[in-house]
């Protein structure tokens, strides 16, 4: 009996521990994703447009500080669609926040110019995808939102 | 007396326990969600985490899958005039080749003019853009996205206009949404490229489209008086794919092509004839080159970077022309006031 009361006390002090733990994870999430592979499989929910990858520095459509990030990739529209994909790796998970604050702002700008311009576009502005997770910042403007979540769910986000 | 001591001890470790578990089994059933996502997560991490290495080797593989023939660089860009997007990028990229070269012809009014820009001896290489302001809509816009090119700065907003250009607060910055001109005057540029009139076919007469266009030309020009100034013409529509306006059609396209390169003509700009390698030959945008008949794909994107690679003046050369224009309208001046006089 003494026995088992240790074991359970072991196993009680475990469990508060580990459920500790999972409080503090969500966006402090120590993760590592191949930012290439996540745009390419979130290129595969855009079906109405043929997005190219970005030759300048997104930090200029994005407006992030470049000090801040380790590594972006973005895939945009040759203007037909609205439709984007960015994966900024930050280098610290504390800038999730303004990242997703930046990007929210650049949907907002997209918005406001599509919204005389082209209605479908502004449409897919309404159900853009901005998540983040650890280090890492998704921005998803697409066809396809659910298999979106999906990938990205995959992904930890 | 030791045996009740026993037993209160025994309670009180008792108690402990129980209220021990009673914590664990309500961190468990309210966040055990999180125990679940933790175990899952890693699981599933597994396949998706790489060393950095193979995700750098997975960036080249894009890179190639996408046949990028001019160097992508995407990193070390610097920032900032007076809060102003800017592209700079640390590796000069290779001009691209576009697998087929479209049939090249001549297609505004007067091919002969002289502020056509013609084809240079040789081509630049990126770096030429380093000091370079793009200025236009989304089919800019989409050059910026998809032409390759990694040097230059862009002002540029989807749906504008010759009306947006002049007034309105459409560039969008880290402080706040600015109007062209002010962006245009956060930074020193050599060289000013406009693309514009796609959102104006049928939106103006064209006698007020010529004065505007010039009059924002001018104070584009008071800004920065030492750049050459390059107005692309505007890029031809497969008509049957445009969904918006009847005007947006290439007579009208041809129409304030003509204005342009008049405006060119008359003020000493340089105009870059895009439809000379973006037209099917037959006064259309090439067949394919674009989903909605107006936005062109990748592809022509890279031709168009081609196209202003080859075509370019020196500062010499713009000063001479601009010297020249400015006599010109002296003596077109003085003799329209000594006719008067007459």
């Amino acid at each position: 009996m003494k026995k088992f009361k240790k074991f359970a006390a072991v196993l009680c002090t475990a469990l508060i521990a580990l459920t500790l733990t999972a409080c503090g994870g969500g966006k402090s999430k120590d993760v590592t994703i191949d930012t290439a592979k996540l745009a390419d499989e979130l290129l595969t929910t855009v079906t109405s447009d043929e997005l190219s990858k970005m030759s300048v520095d997104p930090s200029t459509v994005y407006l992030y500080q470049s000090d801040d990030v380790t590594s972006a990739i973005a895939y945009a529209s040759s203007g037909a669609t609205a439709c984007e994909v960015a994966v900024i790796e930050s280098k610290d998970a504390s800038n999730a926040e303004s990242m997703e604050k930046l990007l929210q702002d650049r949907v907002d700008s997209q918005k406001a110019l599509y919204a005389s311009y082209d209605a479908a576009s502004a449409g897919k502005l309404d159900d853009a995808i901005i998540k983040s997770t650890g280090k890492y910042t998704v921005l998803c403007v697409c066809d396809d939102i659910d298999k979106a979540n999906e990938i990205l769910k995959k992904y930890g986000f | 007396m030791a045996k009740t001591k026993r037993k209160r001890k025994k309670r009180h470790d008792s108690l402990v326990l129980q209220l021990m578990i009673l914590v664990a089994v309500v961190l468990v059933v309210f966040e055990g969600r999180l125990v679940v996502t933790m175990v899952t997560h890693r699981s599933s991490m597994k396949s998706a985490t790489v060393t950095d290495s193979t995700a750098a080797a997975s960036v080249q593989d894009g890179t190639l899958q996408t046949q990028t023939s001019a160097a992508a660089t995407t990193s070390n860009g610097d920032t900032v005039l007076a809060g102003l997007p800017t592209v700079k990028a640390s590796s000069a990229a290779t001009a691209s080749t576009p697998e087929t070269q479209a049939e090249t012809h001549a297609t505004t009014s007067d091919p002969s003019s002289s502020a056509i820009v013609p084809k240079a001896a040789t081509p630049v290489d990126d770096s030429y853009f380093k000091d370079a302001a793009f200025i236009g809509d989304s089919r800019m816009q989409g050059f910026q996205n998809a032409s390759g090119i990694t040097q230059g700065t862009f002002f540029t907003s989807v749906g504008m206009s010759l009306s947006t250009m002049q007034n309105e607060a459409v560039i969008r910055t880290a402080e706040g949404n600015i109007t062209v001109a002010a962006a245009l005057s956060g930074g020193k540029y050599g060289k000013v490229y406009i693309m514009l009139g796609a959102n104006d076919l049928g939106e103006y007469d064209w006698d007020s489209f010529h004065d505007g266009f010039t009059s924002c030309l001018k104070r584009f020009q008071e800004i920065q008086p030492d750049a050459i100034f390059y107005i692309c013409s505007v890029i031809y529509v497969e008509e049957s794919k445009v969904e918006g306006g009847s005007y947006v059609n290439n007579t009208n396209v041809d129409k304030i092509n003509s204005i342009l390169l008049q405006i060119c003509e008359e003020q000493g700009y340089h105009y870059l004839d895009l439809n000379e390698v973006l037209s099917n030959g037959y006064g259309s945008l090439i067949e394919g080159a674009s989903s909605d008949g107006v936005h062109i794909y990748e592809k022509y994107c890279k031709m168009m970077l081609d196209y202003l690679k080859n075509h370019y003046v020196t500062a010499d050369a713009s000063d001479a022309k601009s010297e020249a224009s400015t006599e010109a309208e002296t003596e077109s001046e003085t003799e329209t006031s000594a006719s008067g006089a007459a």
